[in-house]
């Protein structure tokens, strides 16, 4: 049997509830004390189209997306011909066969196949049909061994806002789906089972539920944006957590006024944010460079899905990092930070606005659909630890006529007064500027205002958040990649190491001012490189091919497909670039 | 609190860009009079401006002044007051930065109603790029993107603001000096957003709209015995009368401002003492357990 390692799909149409039952089998998995991590892949519609939820669980945190699928729970044949390939072998499918039946090659012959009338059970005995979900869950909760007690617990917590009778009707669902198991398949176990460990302080959190609270932990008070998935849920979590603490949430008429919206509130003195994705992002352009050339602080989140248009809105890719890091006309310091996990996110989502303010500059913080609309298990997030710099935020009065906004200094940053401060009036112009804020184009200011902005880039550097380097350092074979990526290349990292091959694995938690140095030294000695990542032109591997030079070993492990890397897809990379061929010394240019 | 200022304190050293002439000087100096009128300093008053001749007027006023990108003067207006509604904001621009790039904001600026006066400077021409027509130049006014004549109407703003549920609407001249300090000081003391149109001839592109024309085309609505500010249907059909420009308050109500039905706190944002330690902060973890 398989104990405390499994990947569940739930596989239906949109809106027929499968997500909430979902969300419910993540909750007992957790609270059961195991790792969890969750993925949506659902279609950019409100009810109908196919759409599945993973869940996976297991004794080891940080997770991405197993191999394969261990369980799928199939609401519709479609849901089967859709995923029955993703299935392992000796893996089960429960099928509602109400209305519809597998036969042929797709009855697979290598997994355990349930078939339950979901659907009838869920009419005839509770009549109603959408409860078949619950009944779902009842059967997977017997079929691989969820504490009934936790079952029970979380269900009533879930539907508790809708009443008791709802509470009654749902515990009675899975009693129905418990016992249609023990009365038809108790012969037939499913192979997999899980052993309840402690569940202490963790949390199961959504990647976007972690960045909204890392901002608001970080003094965040105002917040402007659109509605676009995948980055929705940020403005959703702020404008519920805001007014609390004195905070604004402003849904703007579109991204341009979000954007100029965060400028105004950080110009008057207030940590301010918004969140967006492709498209939102293309049209905040302009507004980030005058956010450059003011040197107001201000963080935008990137939430990343397919482009470019429209693209696949509810997918997952990482095609924008080209544009965070190149977009506009003229040239701006910025700051692009790239968490990896759901508890990163967190931190860096509030390391972010520290940043903006010290250096007065735009600070992005990408992450992608895979990563930010994904749960995961976590522990406690310790508030306390969240510094609030406010750099050179000028608060008392200065002598007007002394005082210069955009005085030249040795870090390249000036004392920032904000309205009401006596003395410190001035205009900040998106026109060049002296360091008194006048506009001029005066050749000999021009090139000193561009070295002093610019010149952040430099300065900023001890404050940037670290890479994590993963797996043996000395290996021959080095793997380089960032986000969502993380979890399925550490997951590799570890069973290749089992396996008897040494990888070391660079994580990019600072993308731009890019991490030279320390790529140069995470280099240095591999015979092989290997740059992980979801998008066409292989845009991190240019990036590091651009700073480190051309490299013989280099390789690209990319995909545009809209979904995540699973683990075996680096192994393979791995077998395919450098385990197969002659090792070649990797070249790092100094 | 009032202090006792005069226009000369919300004066800055930067000389003017504008050409000799501009209609501009007068909403300048208007600005500054009915700010020193109302008292409030310099450091208390934040102008956000946009692009254009017109946007270059938050540089020739002393204050805390933004001068942003092009069209997007009201959301960063918008902000600013919800950030610190303790500060008197104002918002300037020409026709063609309000009513083309920016019309989109102007309409959400209007429906949201914050205390936020806006003044939109209306030459009826591009005039910084030399002259190309405007979203308010007449049909038929030749340029150099109109060789055959603008075939485009001209926008109504203020009949556009009316229909959005504007709360103060106002047009002005920038030849009547004294009506319009007035203008502008009874737009910034109005509890919402209040827009100040003014007509400010360009001298140099707009040949047809001068200084002589409007003296010929426009009456203060206030002159009119039975005209009152308070009815909307009297307001629509001023502002959409194919005769004479009405000028004076067209429209006002006392429609909920924004921030009050945001329900702000009293403190402004700006004020909040910030900290990442806190049971308040810490007890938002306890629903992901």
């Amino acid at each position: 049997m398989i104990l405390n390692d499994i990947e569940i799909m739930f596989g239906g149409q949109a809106g027929d509830g499968s997500l909430t039952t979902g969300d419910l089998i993540a909750g007992v998995f957790k609270r059961m004390g195991l790792e969890v991590y969750t993925y949506k892949d659902f279609p950019s519609r409100i009810r109908g189209g196919h759409t599945n939820y993973v869940i996976r669980a297991g004794e080891h945190p940080n997770y991405g997306m197993a191999d394969a699928v261990d369980g799928l729970v199939a609401f519709d044949l479609e849901a089967v011909e859709a995923h029955i390939d993703e299935l392992r072998a000796g893996g089960f499918v429960v099928f509602d066969n109400t209305s519809e039946t597998v036969s042929g090659p797709l009855r697979r012959a290598d997994v355990t196949w349930y078939d339950v009338p979901l659907a009838k059970i869920a009419k005839e005995e509770l009549g109603l049909e959408l409860a078949r979900n619950t009944i779902s869950l009842g059967v997977l909760a017997k079929l691989i061994g969820m504490d009934p007690a936790i079952v029970r617990a979380d269900v009533t917590r879930v539907y508790q806002r809708k009443g008791q009778k709802v509470v009654d009707l749902n515990v009675r669902a899975i009693e129905a789906g418990e016992t249609y198991v023990e009365r038809h398949f108790a012969e037939f176990p499913s192979g997999y089972g899980l052993q309840a460990r402690p569940d202490g302080e963790r949390l199961l959190m959504m990647g976007n539920d972690a960045i909204a609270y890392g901002a608001l932990v970080a003094g965040c008070r105002f917040m402007a944006g659109y509605p676009i998935t995948p980055a929705t849920d940020v403005l959703e979590w702020m404008a519920q957590h805001l007014p609390a603490f004195g905070g604004v949430t402003v849904q703007a008429e579109d991204e341009l006024a979000a954007i100029n919206m965060v400028l105004g509130a950080s110009f008057a003195g207030v940590r301010s944010m918004t969140a967006t994705s492709g498209p939102g992002q293309a049209l905040m352009t302009e507004a980030i460079g005058l956010a450059g050339v003011l040197e107001i602080p201000v963080v935008i989140v990137e939430c990343a899905r397919t482009g470019p248009s429209t693209g696949m809105p509810t997918k997952t890719e990482q095609s924008n990092l080209n544009h965070l890091i190149f977009s506009g006309h003229g040239e701006i310091p910025r700051v692009v930070l790239a968490p990896g996990t759901v508890e990163d996110s967190f931190y860096i989502s509030a390391q972010a606005f520290d940043l903006a303010e010290k250096y007065q500059c735009p600070v992005f913080v990408l992450t992608e659909q895979a990563l930010c609309q994904s749960k995961a298990t976590l522990p406690h997030l310790d508030v306390g630890s969240v510094s609030i710099d406010r750099g050179k935020l000028q608060t008392e009065p200065v002598v007007f006529g002394d005082y210069a906004r955009f005085e030249f200094t040795d870090d390249g940053v000036s004392r920032r007064t904000i309205p009401g401060v006596e003395g410190g009036m001035h205009l900040a112009a998106g026109s060049e500027h002296s360091p008194q804020g006048v506009i001029t184009e005066n050749s000999r200011n021009r090139t000193r205002m561009m070295d002093k902005r610019m010149g952040k880039l430099e300065s900023m550097r001890p404050d940037l958040p670290r890479p994590i380097v993963h797996g043996d350092p000395a290996a021959d074979i080095a793997i380089l990649g960032y986000g969502s990526n993380r979890g399925p290349i550490v997951e590799a990292v570890e069973r290749l190491e089992r396996a008897g091959v040494s990888t070391r694995f660079f994580e990019f938690r600072t993308l731009w001012p890019f991490p030279e140095d320390e790529v140069r030294a995470f280099l240095a000695g591999a015979r092989h490189a290997i740059v992980v990542e979801n998008n066409f032109t292989g845009q991190l591997e240019r990036l590091i091919r651009y700073v480190v030079g051309p490299l013989e070993g280099m390789h690209l492990l990319n995909k545009y497909d809209g979904k995540p890397f699973r683990p075996i897809e680096i192994i393979e990379a791995v077998e395919r670039h450098a385990l197969l061929r002659a090792p070649v010394p990797v070249q790092v240019r100094r | 609190m009032a202090a006792v200022l005069s226009p000369k304190d919300f004066a800055t050293a930067t000389p003017s860009w504008w050409c000799p002439g501009c209609g501009d000087y007068g909403v300048l100096s208007a600005l500054k009079s009915a700010l020193a009128e109302i008292g409030r300093l310099p450091k208390d008053v934040a102008f956000v401006s946009g692009i254009g001749c017109s946007g270059k007027i938050s540089g020739y006023v002393h204050a805390y002044a933004f001068h942003g990108v092009h069209g997007r003067a009201l959301p960063v207006a918008t902000a600013v007051k919800l950030a610190n509604h303790d500060l008197t904001v104002i918002a300037a621009g020409g026709d063609g930065d309000g009513y083309a790039i920016g019309a989109g904001h102007f309409l959400h600026a209007v429906r949201r109603n914050p205390n936020v006066t806006y003044i939109v400077m209306d030459n009826q021409t591009y005039g910084l790029t030399k002259g190309q027509s405007s979203p308010t130049s007449s049909t038929g006014y030749v340029t150099g993107t109109s060789p055959q004549g603008n075939p485009d109407a001209p926008i109504n703003g203020l009949a556009v603001a009316l229909a959005a549920g504007g709360s103060f609407l106002a047009r002005g001249f920038s030849a009547h000096p004294k009506k319009l300090v007035d203008l502008i000081r009874v737009a910034i003391e109005h509890e919402g957003f209040s827009v100040v149109e003014v007509m400010s001839p360009c001298v140099t592109y707009n040949k047809i709209n001068t200084y002589a024309w409007f003296k010929e085309n426009v009456y203060y609505v206030d002159e009119k015995p039975d005209y009152d500010p308070s009815n909307r249907s009297q307001a629509f059909e001023a502002m959409t009368d194919e005769g004479k420009i009405p000028l004076g308050v067209l429209y006002r109500d006392n429609r909920a401002t924004l921030e009050s039905l945001m329900h702000l706190p009293e403190r402004p944002l700006t004020a909040l003492e910030l900290s990442s330690a806190g049971s308040q902060l810490e007890a938002l973890q306890s629903v992901y357990r």
